[in-house]
C-alpha cells in the first residue's frame, strides 16, 4: 500500500523518492499491527528470498494468508480449545474422506480400464489380397523319382496292411516288396491298442508293440502308426491313429516333406503354361486383370498359388461400389491331372481373403471351392484397434516381442507362432520344418541327415500345442486387426443351356479338356456386400483430463484447497525448516560464541545472530514487542544492514542504513 | 476497541483508493490479487522475497495455463459416443425374405424379342471361334432362321472385334473381316498369361456421337465378352418393353414356389408379394404385404423358420446372359429395397441350403457426433426408390440421376427417375459409350456421388450362416419328386428332375437380438462438472472467480487504461496551452489526489455509467480518500486486529 500519489506520477521514477516512501511505510506498519498482509516492499530493499523470524509470525502468516479452508479453522483459531478440537475433528473426516475418494479415483485410472467404440463407416474400400491355390501338388522334376518311389512303397504298405492293391502299378512280387519296404525309414505298423485307451490320438509306448497282420481283428483293438525314435534308439514311441486313412495320409506326408527338402534352393520357374491354365479368365470391376495383378508362389500341399492384388501390385484394387459386378471374378480349371493322390484328398480349388501384408496361411482360414458351382463370397470388413501400453497386452509391429519374425510381411499372431515353433524346432531338432520359412544357414529337416527330427519334431507338437514352448505366452496380440467375414452362396455353373458354349469357348481358348464337362471348372466371385464396415476401437473409459476433474471435484468439495494451496504447505513446511535449520546454526554459534548467554529464548539468539552470513533477521516488530522490547535495538545498530533475511543479493551499502531503518522497524504501536 | 476504532479511522482516511476505482493498473492488480478468492494470488502480493513472488507468479500462472489446457481437452473432447450392447431375448419379427430365379425371364416367352441377338450372337461365336454346330444347336438354329437374311443390327452398331497385340491400333471386325482402324485409345488391355491364345483379344468399341472419341473394351476371356456385349443389346431390347408384359413373361409366384412352410403353419404363393427387378425379372418378397402385420417367429431353429421348395427350370435359362444355375435370396428390413446384385445369397438346385440368422441392430447417433443421416432428407440426392433411405440406394440414385444428366436416359437395372425414359438405341444411340464412361468416372469416384452420399443412421443387419446339403436324399427322391411333380401338375406339365429343385431353410439361430446402440459420453453437467474440477483442483476458482477476472482484467484494466491515456491527453492539452496563461493552481491538485483529478475529466466507467451527481457532491468534502475501501480493508485489517492487536493492546 505504498504511496498512490508516488505511484500516480509515473513520470517520477520510484527509486528516486525512498525517504517518501519509508515514511509512508512507516506509518503504514505503526498503524498496521500486521505488516505481512498489507506490507509489500518495494524491490530495491526486498531480498531475494525472506524468512521469517520466528514460528510464531511464520504461522501467523500462514494463518491470515493460507487458503485452506479446514487448516485456518483449526490451526488459526486458538480461543476455543473446543472448537479446535472439533475442527480438528472435522478437518480429519474430511481428510479421510477426501483421501479415500482419492484412493478410489487413482485405483480406478490405473486399472486402465477401456471402453468400447463400435464405429460404422463407409468408406471406399481397399480390396484385399486374394489367393487361391490349385489343391494340386506340383511335382518337381528334379524329385519325380523320389516320388514315384514313395507312390510305390505307399501301395505295397497298403496291400500289406488292408490287401488292397486297386493300384495298376503294382509291381507284384514279395521279393521286391521287402526290398523297398527297406528303403524307407519308419515303415507304417499295425499295433495293439494298450488296454487303457487314452484319449488322446496318440499313444504312446516305448516298447513296441506286437505286429499282427491279421485284418480279421476287430478294428477297435488296432491302431496304425508309424514309429519314431531319437538319436541312439533309447527313447521311441509310435505316432498312431486309429483311421487308417488318417496313418496313411500322415504317413505320405512326413516322407513327402522328406523328399521335398531334398529340393534344390533355387527353384527353376514353372513353364507359363502350367500356371495360365488354371486361371481362365480374370475380371475386377468388370475390368480384366493383367499379370501386374497377381503373384505366385508354390505351396509344398495346396500346389501352385496365386496371389491377387497383394503388395505389390502396382495399383492396389479399390472397390466403390458394393455387389457382386464390382468384385473379382475369376474361372478356374478344377481339373486334377498330374496330382498327388495321397496328399491331397479334395478337389478343386482354395481360396483365402488376407490382408495385402499378411501372409496367406492357406491352412488357418481358406474357403474350398468346388467344381462346377459358381462360389459367390461376399465379404464385410472388420477392424479391431486396441490400445497398446498400459490398457492392454498387444504389440503395435512385434518388434516388442521375444520371437523373430521369419515371414516377409507385417507381424501377426498367427505369423509369430509359426516363427515361435520354427525357433524351437531349430534350437530342439537342429534343422528347420519345410512348411514355415527358415532363417539363414539352416535347412530343412530330412532323415537323411537329420536321423531322428520327425522323433523331436512330434515331441515338440504336443510340446507346442501344451504351450510348453510358450509361444503362445511369447506371442501378443497385434493391437491392430482387419478380418474379413465371408459368407458364400452357391449356384450351379454353368447352367444347361449355356454350359455348351460355355466349354467350346474354354476349349478353344484354354486347352480345355471338354469331356470333363462341369467337374473341371470352377467360378468364383469375391466381394464386398457392403462398404459399411465395423471398426471396434478401444478408448481409456478414463483418461488423465477426467481424472484430474475429478480429483479436483473431490478436492473442492471436501476441502476447497486446490494445488496452489499444496504448494502453499510445501512452502509452509520448506520455511518451517529452513527457520529450524537457522535457529539451530543461531543457537550453536551463540554457544560457540558466548556460551554464559546459552539460557536467552529464540528471540534473543535470532537478534544477536543478525551478522550471520547466509542470512539477516530483522527482529519482527510484534513478536519483539510481546517478548523483549529492550535487547532489540542493539542487534539491530549492531548489524548495519539489517533487512530481511536474504539470500540473495544484499542491498546496496548507500541505501543499507535506509534499508534497516525502514525494514527494521523498531518502534511498537 | 477504541483505539481499534480509531485506526479503522485512520486507515479509512490515509489508505490510498483501491478497488475497481483504483487509479493504476498496479494498484488494481494488487488490490483485486489481496481480495480474490482464486488461490495463489493472494500469495504473489503477500510473500516477502523477489524469488518467492516471482515463483508464486509462475505458479499462478502454470495453473492457468493447466486449466486453459485441461478445459480445451474437455471440449475437444465432448463429442465422443459410448457404446452399449445389449441383448434381448424375445420374439423377434422375420425380416423380408425376396427370393428371385437367376434368369430372369423364361426364355421361351422372351426367345421372339431376343431371335435376332441370338442369332448374331451365335454367329459371332462360330466366326470369332469356329465352334462346330451341334445337333441342339441347329434345332436352335432352325427356329430362329426366320430371320435369316436381315442385316445384322446389332453387330452394326456396337461390332464385337479381335484385336491384335502385335498391331495396335488395327481390328479385326469380325463380321465383315475388314481390318479397320480403331482410333481412340485401348482401355482394358488384358494380359497375355492368362491365355495361351494371346495374341488376340476379343472386345467392343464405343464411341461418341462423331465417332470421334471411342473407348474400346477388351476382353481378357472370350467368354466374358460376349456376355458382356450379349448384356449390353440385351439391356437395349428389354428397354422397350412394357412393365406388364415384363411380368407376364417372368415366372409367376406359383410356378417358383413349389412348397412354402413358416413357423410351422403352411403358406401359399398368397404370402408372397411381387417385386419386378430388371435383372433378375419377377422376385417375390415373403413378408412384406401390405396392411398385414408382419410376422415373427416363436421359436429359434430351422423348423420354425421359413422353409420353402423353389423350381428353377433349367431348360428355360437364357444361355448368353446367365451362366449359373439357382436362386438368389435376399433378407433384409420390410421398408428396404432388395439389392438383389449386391447382397444376394445364392441358392444351388438339388441341394437345401439352410440360413441361419442372427439380428443386430445398430443405432447411430447423427450430427454433431458423426456424419450419418436419420432418414436421408438432408441428403441432397432424390431418392428414385420406393423404400427407406440406405447407402446403396443413395449411391445408385446419385448415379442414374447423373445418368440421366449427362446421357439423356436411365440405365436400365435401376429404377426409373421421374421424366426419364430407359436408354436405347432408337433413342439415343450412343448411351452406351455415355454409360460406360460414366461407370468409370463413378468407379474412380469423379462424380462426388461418394462423399455425397452418408450413411444411415440406424440400420438392421442380418448375419447369416449357410451352410449345405444334398437334397433330395437318393431314397427320399423317389416318393418326393413324384408327390412334388403332382402338387405342380398345374404349372409344369413334365416330370420334375431332381435338378429342378432348391431347397431353401432360412431360420433365427436363436432369439437373441443384439442391439448396438451410441450414447453421447459427455452431457453438458458432466462437462461443467469437469470444468468445476479442473478449475478446483488448479487454483479453487469458480464462476464468481472467473466472473471477477473478466471484471477486474478487461473491464477495470480497460478504464485504467482509457483514463490514463485521457489525463495524458489533457495534460497534453494544457501544457500546448500552458505558454500562454499558465494555470498553476490546478495541476498540483490533480497531482496530490488522482481521484479527484479524474473525477473531474473523465467520463470513466463508473463515472459515466451511474455516479456523476454523488461523486461529485463528495468530491469537495472528502478530496483525498475518494473511495471508501472500508470493506476491502476490512478483508485483512479485521482478522488482524481480531488476532493480534487485542493481544498487543
Amino acid at each position: 500500500m505504498e504511496g498512490n500519489k508516488l505511484e500516480e506520477q509515473d513520470s517520477s521514477p520510484p527509486q528516486s523518492t525512498p525517504g517518501l516512501m519509508k515514511g509512508d511505510k512507516r506509518e503504514e506498519q505503526g498503524l498496521g499491527p500486521e505488516p505481512a498482509a498489507p506490507q509489500q516492499p518495494t524491490a530495491e530493499e526486498e531480498a531475494l528470498i525472506e524468512f521469517h523470524r520466528s514460528y510464531r509470525e511464520l504461522f501467523e502468516f500462514f494463518c491470515n494468508n493460507t487458503t485452506i479452508h479446514g487448516a485456518i479453522r483449526l490451526v488459526c483459531s486458538q480461543h476455543n480449545r473446543m472448537k479446535t478440537a472439533f475442527w480438528a475433528v472435522l478437518w480429519l473426516c474430511t481428510f479421510g474422506m477426501m483421501y479415500w475418494q482419492f484412493g478410489l479415483l487413482f485405483g480406478e485410472y490405473f486399472s486402465y480400464p477401456v471402453s468400447l467404440n463400435i464405429n460404422l463407416n463407409s468408406d471406399k474400400l481397399v480390396f484385399p489380397a486374394v489367393t487361391i491355390c490349385t489343391l494340386n501338388p506340383y511335382r518337381y522334376p528334379e524329385i519325380k523319382e523320389e516320388l514315384e518311389e514313395l507312390d510305390r512303397i505307399t501301395e505295397q504298405t497298403l496291400f500289406d496292411l488292408y490287401k488292397y492293391s486297386s493300384f495298376t502299378t503294382l509291381v507284384a512280387g514279395s521279393r521286391s516288396r521287402r526290398d523297398l519296404r527297406g528303403t524307407l525309414p519308419h515303415p507304417l505298423q499295425r499295433l495293439r491298442v494298450p488296454p487303457p485307451p487314452h484319449g488322446a490320438r496318440r499313444a504312446r509306448s516305448v516298447a513296441s508293440s506286437v505286429r499282427d497282420n491279421n485284418p480279421q481283428v476287430d478294428w477297435k483293438d488296432w491302431k496304425i502308426g508309424f514309429q519314431l525314435c531319437n538319436q541312439n534308439k533309447s527313447d521311441c514311441f509310435y505316432q498312431t491313429y486309429s483311421s487308417g486313412v488318417d496313418a496313411v495320409r500322415e504317413w505320405y506326408r512326413f516322407h513327402y516333406i522328406n523328399i521335398l527338402s531334398r529340393l534344390p534352393e533355387t527353384l527353376p520357374s514353372l513353364e507359363k503354361d502350367t500356371l495360365g491354365n488354371f486361371i481362365f479368365a480374370c475380371r475386377f470391376n468388370q475390368v480384366s486383370c493383367n499379370q501386374a495383378n497377381y503373384s505366385h508362389f508354390h505351396h509344398p500341399m495346396y500346389g501352385n498359388c496365386y496371389t491377387f492384388n497383394d503388395k505389390n501390385n502396382s495399383n492396389l484394387w479399390m472397390s466403390s461400389m458394393p455387389g457382386i459386378n464390382n468384385g473379382l471374378s475369376l474361372m478356374l480349371r478344377a481339373e486334377q491331372n498330374d496330382f498327388i493322390p495321397l496328399l491331397s484328398t479334395v478337389t478343386g480349388a482354395r481360396v483365402m481373403v488376407h490382408g495385402q501384408d499378411e501372409p496367406a496361411f492357406m491352412d488357418d482360414g481358406g474357403f474350398n471351392l468346388r467344381p462346377g458351382v459358381e462360389t459367390s463370397i461376399s465379404m464385410r470388413k472388420e477392424t479391431l484397434d486396441r490400445l497398446g501400453g498400459d490398457y492392454g497386452d498387444c504389440t503395435k509391429n512385434g518388434s516388442d516381442v521375444p520371437v523373430e519374425n521369419l515371414y516377409p510381411s507385417k507381424y501377426t499372431q498367427q505369423v509369430c507362432i509359426h516363427s515361435c515353433f520354427q525357433e524351437s524346432m531349430i534350437k530342439e531338432c537342429g534343422c528347420a520344418y519345410i512348411f514355415y520359412p527358415r532363417p539363414q544357414n539352416v535347412e530343412y529337416c530330412d532323415y537323411r541327415k537329420h536321423s531322428s527330427w520327425g522323433y523331436c519334431y512330434y515331441k515338440l507338437q504336443v510340446d507346442f500345442s501344451s504351450d510348453h514352448l510358450g509361444c503362445f505366452t511369447k506371442c501378443r496380440k497385434p493391437c491392430s486387426v482387419t478380418s474379413y467375414q465371408l459368407s458364400a452362396g452357391y449356384s450351379r455353373w454353368p447352367s444347361v443351356t449355356s454350359q455348351e458354349w460355355v466349354f467350346q469357348m474354354l476349349s478353344r481358348q484354354n486347352n480345355y479338356t471338354v469331356n470333363n464337362k462341369r467337374n473341371g471348372v470352377a467360378k468364383v466371385n469375391i466381394f464386398f456386400k457392403e462398404l459399411n464396415y465395423k471398426t471396434n476401437s478401444e478408448s481409456p473409459s478414463v483418461t488423465m483430463v477426467t481424472l484430474l476433474s475429478n480429483l479436483g471435484s473431490q478436492w473442492s468439495l471436501w476441502f476447497g484447497s486446490s494445488v496452489l494451496s499444496v504448494v502453499e504447505m510445501a512452502e509452509l513446511i520448506f520455511d518451517l525448516l529452513v527457520i529450524t535449520f537457522l535457529m539451530l546454526l543461531r543457537r550453536f554459534r551463540s554457544r560457540y560464541w558466548s556460551p554464559g548467554r546459552g539460557g536467552r529464548g529464540a528471540q534473543e539468539v535470532a537478534s544477536t545472530l543478525a551478522s550471520s552470513p547466509p542470512s539477516h533477521f530483522c527482529p519482527h516488530p510484534t513478536s519483539l514487542s510481546l517478548s523483549q522490547p529492550g535487547p532489540a535495538p542493539s542487534p539491530a545498530l549492531t548489524a548495519p544492514p539489517p533487512a530481511y533475511a536474504t539470500l540473495g543479493p544484499r542491498p546496496s551499502p548507500g541505501g543499507s542504513t535506509g534499508a534497516g531503518s525502514s525494514a527494521c522497524p523498531l518502534g511498537g504501536p | 476497541m477504541a483505539p481499534g476504532e480509531k485506526i479503522k479511522a485512520k486507515i479509512k482516511k490515509n489508505l490510498p483508493v483501491t478497488g475497481p476505482q483504483a487509479p493504476t493498473i498496479k494498484e488494481l492488480m494488487r488490490w483485486y490479487c489481496l481480495n480474490t478468492n482464486t488461490h495463489g494470488c493472494r500469495r504473489i502480493v503477500v510473500s516477502r522475497g523477489r524469488l518467492r513472488r516471482l515463483l508464486w507468479i509462475g505458479f499462478t500462472l502454470t495453473a492457468v495455463a493447466l486449466i486453459l489446457w485441461q478445459c480445451a481437452l474437455l471440449v475437444f473432447s465432448f463429442y465422443t459416443v459410448s457404446v452399449s450392447i445389449k441383448v434381448h431375448f424375445r420374439k423377434l419379427d422375420f425380416p423380408a425374405v425376396t427370393i428371385c430365379n437367376i434368369n430372369p425371364y423364361k426364355y421361351s416367352t422372351v426367345r421372339h424379342l431376343l431371335a435376332d441377338l441370338e442369332q448374331e450372337t451365335r454367329e459371332a461365336l462360330k466366326s470369332l471361334y469356329g465352334f462346330p454346330e451341334s445337333r441342339k444347336r441347329r434345332e436352335a438354329e432352325s427356329w430362329s432362321s426366320i430371320s435369316e437374311g436381315k442385316q445384322p443390327r446389332f453387330s452394326h452398331r456396337i461390332p464385337l472385334l479381335i484385336f491384335d497385340q502385335d498391331e495396335k491400333g488395327k481390328a479385326r471386325d469380325f463380321f465383315t473381316g475388314r481390318k479397320r482402324k480403331v482410333g481412340g485409345s485401348i482401355i482394358h488391355k488384358a494380359s497375355n498369361v492368362m491365355h495361351i491364345e494371346s495374341k488376340q483379344v476379343v472386345g467392343f468399341q464405343l464411341c461418341s456421337n462423331d465417332t470421334s472419341d471411342c473407348a474400346t473394351y477388351t476382353f481378357s476371356s472370350g467368354i466374358n465378352a460376349i456376355q458382356e456385349w450379349y448384356k449390353l443389346h440385351y439391356m437395349n431390347i428389354m428397354a422397350q418393353v412394357p412393365l406388364e408384359k415384363k411380368i407376364n413373361m417372368s415366372y409367376s409366384a406359383e410356378e417358383l414356389l413349389v412348397t412354402c412352410f413358416f413357423d410351422g403353419v403352411s403358406c401359399d404363393a398368397r404370402n408372397f408379394t411381387l417385386f419386378h427387378h430388371p435383372m433378375h425379372g419377377n422376385c417375390y418378397t415373403f413378408n412384406n404385404r401390405e396392411n398385414e402385420t408382419i410376422l415373427s417367429t416363436s421359436m429359434g431353429g430351422s423348423e420354425y423358420g421359413l422353409q420353402v421348395i423353389l423350381y428353377i427350370n433349367e431348360e428355360e435359362y437364357n444361355p448368353f446372359l446367365v451362366s449359373s444355375t439357382g436362386a438368389k435370396v435376399i433378407i433384409h428390413r420390410q421398408d428396404e429395397y432388395p439389392f438383389v446384385e449386391d447382397v444376394g445369397t445364392e441358392i444351388e438346385t438339388a441341394m437345401v441350403t439352410s440360413i441361419g440368422m442372427h439380428l443386430t441392430e445398430s443405432f447411430k447417433l447423427s450430427e454433431p457426433y458423426s456424419q450419418c443421416t436419420e432418414d436421408g432428407s438432408d441428403v441432397p440426392i432424390r431418392n428414385i426408390y420406393n423404400a427407406a433411405y440406405s447407402l446403396q440406394i443413395c449411391l445408385h440414385s446419385c448415379f442414374q440421376t447423373k445418368m440421366v444428366e449427362k446421357c439423356g436416359c436411365a440405365q436400365y437395372s435401376q429404377p426409373l427417375p421421374p421424366a426419364a425414359n430407359y436408354c436405347n438405341y432408337q433413342q439415343h444411340p450412343n448411351w452406351m459409350y455415355c454409360y460406360y464412361q460414366l461407370h468409370r468416372a463413378f468407379v474412380q469416384e469423379e462424380l462426388g456421388c461418394q462423399s455425397v452420399c452418408k450413411e444411415a443412421c440406424s440400420f438392421k443387419e442380418w448375419t447369416l450362416t449357410t451352410s449345405l446339403a444334398q437334397w433330395p436324399s437318393v431314397v427320399s427322391e423317389k416318393w418326393l419328386l413324384p408327390v412334388l411333380t403332382w402338387d405342380q401338375g398345374r404349372q409344369v406339365n413334365k416330370k420334375l428332375n431332381k435338378t429342378d429343385l432348391a431347397k431353401l431353410l432360412i431360420f433365427y439361430k436363436d432369439l437373441n437380438q443384439r442391439s448396438i446402440m451410441e450414447s453421447p459420453a459427455n452431457s453438458i453437467e458432466m462437462l461443467l462438472s469437469n470444468f468445476g474440477g479442473q478449475l478446483g483442483l488448479w487454483m479453487s476458482c469458480s464462476v464468481v472467480c472467473v466472473i471477477e477476472i473478466i471484471e477486474v482484467f478487461f473491464i477495470d484494466f480497460f478504464s485504467i487504461i482509457a483514463r490514463r491515456q485521457w489525463q495524458k491527453a489533457k495534460e497534453w492539452w494544457a501544457r500546448k496551452q500552458a505558454p500562454p496563461c499558465p494555470e498553476a493552481p490546478r495541476s498540483p491538485q490533480g497531482q496530490d489526489n488522482p481521484a479527484l483529478d479524474i473525477d473531474d475529466d473523465l467520463p470513466t466507467f463508473n463515472s459515466a455509467l451511474h455516479l456523476p451527481p454523488a461523486l461529485g457532491t463528495q468530491v469537495p468534502g472528502t478530496p483525498p480518500p475518494k473511495y471508501n475501501t472500508l470493506r476491502l480493508e476490512r478483508a485483512f485489517s479485521n482478522q488482524l486486529t481480531d488476532t493480534q492487536m487485542l493481544d498487543e493492546l
